[in-house]
């Protein structure tokens, strides 16, 4: 399966998914003008990836420094996709990477551990 | 134009940073943004109070921007004159941003009881109603979750807003948000 990168903008993160090393990584801010337009690569690859093309353990990391209400959604929306694939035997480990003195984004953080439960979601100190 | 009045009146209401206009473009808020972390920075604001001055502000930009594009796009007519700014506050040492704009009437009914509820909420309710819209869907519309007034007033210690109509069709909204310097617990 093919890696997709999207580079880094003034508005967006930079997203990394490596089939080959089982890793999706988002790191930046996040305000798109179309947040739901900007990710559907992202979730297009994610979906296709858990279709057989994933290795035994994946992991996913986040390090969001801030973002508007349209892409807290759209992480949801995401935990949700990966929450099913959890869900379907799927080994994920989520790391949630955040400044010691961002309180908001750790809040983010623990908001979306508590709302998915059952997804191995890791809060880690930068 | 005597420049240097406006410059008086922004160091005298503790402006540090103004925009004035016509339509907000995603590329000009982008900008703004950028400037607002060069004067956080500058001003060693914590990464806390900087990191929800910047959500805030690029919420109620991109509010704006998302209200005038819908308007424009359905060829109503429309005032796109927005205001945003950013400022601090010396007597209570906290940052504010500060909107204002042009809203319909449907609309200011539809905002009006909205804005009041999230006043008279707690903090902890906020934030229950803002993860429970955000799980639901229910608020959902084609640019967002509808829950953008939520995360602002989980990232400030009160909003205020006030709707002048201007005409039977037509309200001036203005909307600001506080938010102190301080970390939590202190």
């Amino acid at each position: 399966m093919e890696n997709l990168t999207i580079d880094e903008t003034k508005y967006t993160p930079n997203i990394v998914l490596d089939a080959q090393k089982g890793l999706i990584e988002i790191k930046g801010k996040s305000y798109p003008e179309n947040t739901f337009e900007f990710y559907k690569p992202m979730i297009d690859w994610v979906e296709e990836y858990f279709k057989g093309h994933e290795l035994p353990k994946t992991i996913i990391n986040f390090e969001i420094i801030y973002f508007n209400s349209s892409s807290s959604k759209l992480f949801f929306d995401f935990f949700d996709l990966i929450e099913e694939m959890s869900n379907e035997g799927k080994y994920i480990e989520i790391n949630w990477i955040y400044d010691k003195d961002n309180d908001s984004a750790l809040e983010a953080g623990e908001d979306f551990k508590e709302d998915f439960e059952k997804l191995n979601f890791v809060l880690s100190e930068k | 134009m005597d420049i240097t009045k406006l410059e008086d009146f922004l160091d005298n209401s503790g402006i540090v940073f103004l925009s004035y206009g016509g339509m907000l473009t995603q590329d000009l808020i982008s900008n703004m943004t950028e400037a607002l972390e060069k004067e956080t920075e500058k001003n060693n604001v914590s990464i806390s109070a900087s990191t929800n001055i910047f959500t805030i502000f690029v919420e109620l930009s991109q509010n704006m921007m998302n209200y005038s594009k819908s308007k424009s796009d359905k060829n109503e007519e429309f005032d796109p004159k927005g205001l945003v700014l950013v400022g601090y506050n010396k007597e209570n040492e906290s940052y504010y941003v500060l909107s204002r704009n042009i809203v319909d009437i449907v609309d200011e009914r539809k905002l009006s009881p909205k804005l009041n509820n999230i006043n008279k909420m707690t903090r902890d309710e906020v934030k229950q109603q803002y993860r429970q819209l955000r799980r639901s869907g229910l608020d959902k519309h084609n640019k967002g979750a509808g829950i953008g007034f939520l995360e602002i007033s989980k990232r400030c210690d009160n909003i205020e807003f006030k709707f002048t109509p201007i005409n039977e069709n037509k309200y001036q909204f203005m909307f600001q948000a506080n938010i102190s310097n301080k970390k939590k617990g202190e």
